[in-house]
């Protein structure tokens, strides 16, 4: 007889609920096998990479790669990620050995340290070698293993790192910022003006890629050829370093002290910098913020050095785990997306440079001739970006410990306690070279 | 004749009758508390025990014993012991400025006014806020070119552009800048947890102080303060607790710059650790931590139970 009421919750009846709710919610797990064996079919290939400086690209990029799934019966998905959180999802899908096909590494750090976690794509370079010719200097930096003469990854592109400067405002003073010498004597009479140079002292790539670049032009480096020692402490450094602290006091602020990746980009768009040194993404979103201002930036070769012109740059290298779940599908976009570069190039307005000799033949589309800048040859120098290119590891290998100090910003602050007066030259010298050679010490024992 | 059969008693399930018995079924009740923090706490900081005591990298995942030796290495490093001296200031510099705010922000609410609930929802939204879009609010307030602080100040004319303070430029405005944050985000759990202890002191006490002449300042810091001791210290651990674990606010805002001087334990490990990809000094580095906290709850929790005796 009902009472109209709820009945009493037992205790047995509230534990027979339980796990009968709990059977309920688990029904769908115990379907996935079947699933999983009807969907066997449908192949699937999964991507991660960063989020492009230029976002035309990106977009580009998915529509290819989807194109590409569709044409194969595969179905394709990437995703993009902050450029700053590459380094923690590596680590993340290697530790769970888990995750994404294809990992797109960017800059410093990955193929090299995740070598025992990636697939050999030795024959896939030869073979596009063969095609299209040698990869460059700083695209073997990365990819490349010197011990074994392998590839653990596939060099994708690399981005150079050109000076632009504001042309009204150096004809003003009869000056080009050819050498750093011109940008310090230049700039400082630019600062009075109240038009500073603008290159960050901060934490953040760009300062990274420049300093390394200065100081190799000065002559000196942060390891030998064979990455087996550090030489920073030398007299080369010791000038380079006496330079930026010239180059800070007289043509710079200390603003540049905080500055992350996108503040030189700001500085030069808000008409207050006079030069800086950055990717063209900072052309590109000048041109969409003030026409009038991009057409008076001019874009050329980094300042040349007492010893030579050389600058940092990013590689960008595809790996494929061997944990993946398409290895073959990977590879096979790999090779597709090779022989259709040139539209990734055009796609990137210019921003990606080529890694193999020939795959974009000059004159090359845009950088040639670009519609949008005035005059349409301001980009060209960057033709010849590989010739004055070079990555964190130069002359040396990149490998975990030249890594690591980039990534603790040693050359950087070695350059910013100089110019902020807090060490001498000659003392923040010293302090970076103890730094790097403990953390070179420390990785030689596990390398 | 119909024979009608004896009715035959269901046997009892075994489990029914264990299940019967309160102390299993609190035990079987409590197990999946338990698993959950063995599982997701506890077997974590194992591991991470064991990296740190280890030579595993991401480049060569081995786990080849080193005994204390990565911590040897670390605190041969002189940019460590910065680290260290910068995560205490960070710490307790916040934890001290976010109090002040919390108490100070508690009297005002507890005054009545048109509109008090409103004001009381809307003051926790610092802590509601996710952390990385508030970070990215205070850094276009701090920015070097476009600092709503500086712009401010500039249009009142208190300073010029050149003498503009380079917040996040210079070594101690960079980590004061780190500290306000914190204690920005630190101070509505401060008040909430201030506002429940003067809340629950008796009023009959601060009447009786009040009728023996004790002024605003004395019931303050002479009954309601000692009161309320207990409950801001519970506050306290989780502040502390957290902030020293904390890389968020140094890792979106200054990436441990200018020149190290924001650098905090749980940022330079995870640069360590997982962007260099050398996993045993990553953890060694972050472990430094432990015992300082461990001593930090200890301690505050003896206290604590000595207050409620």
């Amino acid at each position: 007889m009902s009472t109209g009421k709820f009945p009493r919750v037992t205790r047995r009846r509230f534990l027979t609920q339980t796990a009968l709710t709990l059977a309920a919610a688990s029904a769908p797990s115990l379907s996935t096998p079947f699933i999983s064996k009807a969907r066997a079919d449908e192949k699937s290939l999964s991507i991660v990479q960063w989020s492009h400086f230029v976002p035309e690209y990106d977009k580009w990029f998915d529509q290819f790669a989807k194109d590409w799934g569709t044409k194969n019966n595969i179905s394709v998905t990437v995703d993009h990620i902050p450029v700053a959180n590459v380094a923690a999802r590596a680590a993340a899908e290697a530790s769970a050995q888990s995750g994404h096909d294809l990992f797109g590494w960017n800059g410093a750090g990955g193929a090299h340290l995740y070598r025992k976690f990636l697939v050999d794509v030795t024959s896939l370079v030869e073979a596009t070698e063969k095609k299209y010719g040698k990869v460059s200097t700083i695209g073997r930096q990365i990819g490349y293993n010197q011990d074994d003469k392998t590839w653990s990854a596939f060099p994708d592109f690399y981005i150079n790192f050109p000076a632009m400067y504001r042309k009204s405002m150096w004809d003003e003073i009869g000056m080009k910022p050819d050498t750093w010498d011109d940008v310090r004597i230049g700039g400082a009479k630019l600062k009075a003006k109240g038009h500073p140079v603008g290159i960050s002292l901060g934490h953040s790539n760009d300062p990274n890629t420049t300093w390394r670049g200065l100081l190799w032009s000065f002559g000196g480096a942060l390891q030998d050829a064979d990455g087996k020692n550090v030489v920073l402490n030398s007299k080369e450094t010791v000038e380079a370093v006496k330079f930026v602290t010239a180059l800070y006091k007289e043509a710079m602020t200390s603003e540049v002290l905080s500055w992350d990746d996108s503040s030189n980009n700001r500085y030069l768009v808000s008409g207050i910098g006079s030069m800086i040194v950055n990717p063209i993404s900072a052309y590109r979103t000048f041109q969409k913020a003030n026409k009038k201002g991009a057409d008076d930036t001019f874009v050329m070769a980094p300042p040349k050095g007492p010893v030579r012109r050389i600058m940092g740059g990013a590689s960008e290298f595809y790996g494929i785990w061997k944990f993946a779940k398409n290895k073959e599908g990977a590879i096979e976009f790999l090779k597709y997306y090779a022989d259709h570069w040139p539209e990734a190039f055009k796609a990137s307005e210019g921003y990606n440079n080529p890694c193999f000799a020939n795959l974009v033949p000059k004159p090359m589309p845009i950088l040639s001739n670009d519609p949008t800048s005035t005059p349409a040859d301001k980009l060209a120098v960057l033709q010849d970006s590989e010739q004055w290119s070079a990555s964190p590891g130069y002359p040396g290998p990149s490998w975990p410990a030249v890594d690591e100090v980039y990534n603790d910003f040693i050359i950087c602050d070695m350059m910013a306690k100089a110019a902020s007066g807090q060490m001498s030259a000659e003392d923040s010298v010293k302090w970076a070279h103890g730094q790097s050679e403990a953390i070179f010490t420390k990785w030689h024992g596990k390398t | 004749m119909a024979v009608i059969a004896e009715p035959v008693a269901k046997p009892i399930s075994r489990y029914r009758f264990i299940l019967d018995r309160r102390e299993v079924l609190e035990a079987v009740l409590v197990a999946p508390a338990i698993l959950y923090v063995l599982l997701l706490v506890g077997l974590p900081l194992l591991l991470a025990v064991y990296y740190s005591l280890s030579a595993y990298t991401i480049y060569n995942p081995t786990w080849t014993f080193v005994g204390l030796a990565n911590f040897e290495q670390i605190l041969q490093d002189p940019t460590f012991l910065d680290t260290l001296r910068n995560t205490f200031i960070f710490t307790f510099g916040s934890q001290l400025l976010g109090l002040v705010l919390g108490k100070f922000g508690a009297f005002l609410l507890l005054q009545p006014f048109p509109g008090r609930k409103i004001v009381r929802a809307l003051i926790i939204l610092p802590f509601a806020v996710p952390v990385a879009l508030a970070t990215i609010a205070w850094q276009w307030m701090f920015d070097s070119l476009y600092s709503v602080i500086n712009w401010t100040m500039i249009a009142a004319g208190i300073i010029t552009r050149e003498d503009a303070p380079n917040w996040l430029g210079n070594p101690y405005l960079a980590m004061l800048c780190i500290v306000i944050i914190n204690a920005w985000r630190f101070f509505p759990f401060a008040i909430v947890i201030f506002l429940a202890g003067i809340t629950a002191v008796p009023q009959d006490v601060i009447d009786a102080a009040t009728v023996d002449g004790a002024g605003f300042w004395r019931r303050n810091y002479q009954i309601i303060l000692p009161m309320i001791l207990p409950i801001m210290a519970i506050g306290l651990i989780f502040g502390i607790v957290f902030t020293f674990t904390d890389l968020s606010i140094v890792f979106l805002l200054t990436m441990g710059g200018p020149g190290g001087a924001t650098s905090v334990l749980g940022f330079a490990g995870f640069q360590t650790g997982i962007v260099s990809g050398d996993v045993a000094h990553g953890a060694a580095i972050s472990l430094f931590m432990l015992p300082v906290l461990l001593v930090v709850v200890i301690f505050m929790l003896r206290f604590i139970r000595r207050r409620e005796i």
